[in-house]
């Protein structure tokens, strides 16, 4: 909150001097995915020196990339198969953009051009030639799924704004999240939706205890994990046997 | 309560692991079964990945075929010469079957391989089981006792190799423990199964083992053989969840010593019937999910390229 109130002062001392200008924070800068992880959220706030009544505020926030393949469900004798129809190379995990006008004129135009240079400009089709429709289906599906997975959304959540000068955001993270950073970004654009200031924030997530401890081995040292597994088994086995043959005997 | 299991990668209840793992230990303790069987697709109908699912179960049948093979060790119920080549069979098959699987994974098929194979498996094993118990019913309402012990002098006698085994009291060649034990780890590295279904019986009409040796030698190939696919599918195929393997082996550890404790009033051949009955409704589910329309054609699947 101290950050907060410099910051206010900050910008009301300077802002004779610049014409639009934003500062931000957030609440927290790490997120532990622990085994107990069920999703978190964060605070996002800050303030705003808007040149006149036009100027929007535009939130994103852009998680790690990873690569995706979209699979379709084809029966073939009876039987439903899974398929891989189209590959996205490194895109966000997940992504977030909200807006502090919701009635901006460009809104549609402003979501095409984010979804296009962040995950669109990535379809690797195998084999089959650029299709536009097939194409067209493989964003739809692509977006679809990730909103239903709560990894992707355009302009749904609201950006509380408190005397046109301050506003405050909350990010709903999911439960199953991609450990890497995760990019906040601010920028107030006009009606035209060119840029007039930004700012930008990160969060690191990372997987800690059990968590961090098994998937880091499984990935990095398969056979100390492999001989570390066998070994806890065979670990336990051997207790429960003795453990049994005391109680029952 | 929800936790996250790291290799899984999936939320999962972690009481309904505990509930399931005891259940399933509760089974084998009642049936004298390994469970395997059952658990493997019980997790893939919970939402774990297929191939998490069997290199995890193998994990954790290692802990309770250790566990038991502990208290035969005490009645000297192990057949050790034939434990070993059964043994050496299969670890080659284990070592088959986990590059194999990890070729069927690099297709983006495992689910689909593990699902055939399971219905294919739980299909006949409970079937047959279902068929031989009904028949055995009959049978004994007829009050006929057809149990007769013929010691058959069959084809495994003309095989070369020949060794003798003195704890079974057995002169036969090596060749056939060597290819059944093969078979055992081919099932327990795709399937995530000790084996010891097909195992037993082979055991004691194959080979021709006294009963009393044969579930202790079962349980100490089984032992080797699951230890080894787990550490194999962590190496090869990095599917071991071992967060995972510890809630089922805590819980199935209690279910097994409660199982094993409670005493059934029921018929050996209607325990039979029940357990043939749960047998063919989980492959049922599991033919069911293959064929029904599924309700999102679409899927996303996080990894490296086509």
């Amino acid at each position: 909150m101290r950050a907060l109130i410099f910051a206010i002062i900050f910008l009301f001392s300077t802002s004779p001097f610049s014409l639009s200008s934003v500062i931000s924070n957030i609440d927290k800068s790490n997120i532990g995915l622990s085994t107990r992880f069920d999703g978190t959220s964060i605070l996002v706030f800050g303030a705003i020196s808007p040149e006149n009544d036009s100027t929007s505020l535009l939130i994103e926030i852009i998680g790690p990339s990873t690569s995706v393949s979209i699979r379709k469900k084809v029966q073939i004798w009876g039987i439903w198969v899974n398929k891989k129809i189209a590959h996205f190379q490194d895109i966000p995990s997940f992504y977030q953009i909200s807006i502090s006008n919701p009635e901006h004129p460009i809104l549609k135009k402003i979501e095409n051009k984010k979804l296009k240079s962040l995950f669109y400009d990535f379809l690797e089709i195998n084999s089959t030639p650029k299709d536009g429709n097939v194409v067209e289906q493989y964003y739809d599906e692509l977006a679809r799924l990730k909103k239903k997975l709560g990894k992707l959304s355009a302009f749904e959540e609201q950006i509380n704004i408190i005397d046109k000068k301050l506003f405050s955001y909350t990010v709903n993270l999911p439960k199953k999240i991609h450990p890497g950073i995760y990019k906040i970004k601010m920028t107030l654009i006009d009606q035209q939706g060119v840029e007039l200031s930004k700012s930008e924030q990160s969060v690191k997530v990372s997987k800690v205890g059990i968590q961090d401890f098994l998937s880091y081995n499984s990935k990095n040292n398969p056979v100390f994990y492999g001989l570390f597994s066998v070994i806890i088994a065979l670990f336990l086995g051997f207790s429960a046997a003795q453990l049994f043959r005391w109680l029952y005997r | 309560m929800q936790i996250f299991l790291p290799i899984a990668d999936v939320p999962v209840d972690l009481f309904v692991l505990l509930i399931l793992g005891a259940a399933v230990g509760f089974l084998s303790g009642v049936f004298g079964i390994g469970g395997g069987f059952l658990m493997t697709p019980l997790l893939i109908l919970l939402g774990i990945p297929a191939a998490v699912a069997v290199a995890t179960e193998a994990n954790q049948i290692a802990a309770s075929s250790f566990s038991g093979v502990l208290a035969h060790l005490k009645r000297r119920a192990v057949d050790f010469k034939m434990g070993n080549i059964l043994v050496v069979g299969g670890l080659l098959g284990s070592a088959v079957g986990v590059e194999v699987f990890r070729i069927i994974k690099s297709y983006g098929q495992i689910e689909l391989f593990v699902s055939l194979c399971y219905i294919l498996f739980l299909g006949s094993i409970g079937t047959l089981m279902f068929l031989e118990s009904l028949s055995t019913i009959q049978k004994s309402r007829k009050s006929e006792n057809t149990f007769k012990q013929k010691k058959k002098h069959n084809w495994i006698h003309g095989l070369p190799f020949k060794t003798k085994f003195k704890s079974s009291n057995l002169y036969i060649s090596a060749i056939p423990p060597v290819i059944i034990g093969f078979i055992i780890g081919i099932l327990a590295s795709i399937m995530g199964v000790g084996g010891g279904f097909i195992l037993i019986p082979a055991m004691i009409y194959i080979l021709g083992m006294p009963t009393k040796v044969v579930i202790g030698t079962s349980l100490y190939q089984i032992m080797f053989i699951t230890a080894f696919t787990t550490f194999m599918h962590a190496t090869q195929n990095k599917t071991v969840d071992l967060l995972l393997a510890l809630i089922l082996i805590v819980g199935g550890v209690l279910g097994a010593q409660l199982g094993a404790r409670v005493t059934v009033k029921l018929k050996a051949e209607e325990i039979r019937i029940l357990l043939a009955i749960i047998v063919l409704l989980v492959c049922l589910k599991l033919a069911l999910d293959l064929m029904m329309t599924p309700n999102d054609l679409f899927s996303l699947t996080y990894g490296s390229g086509l």
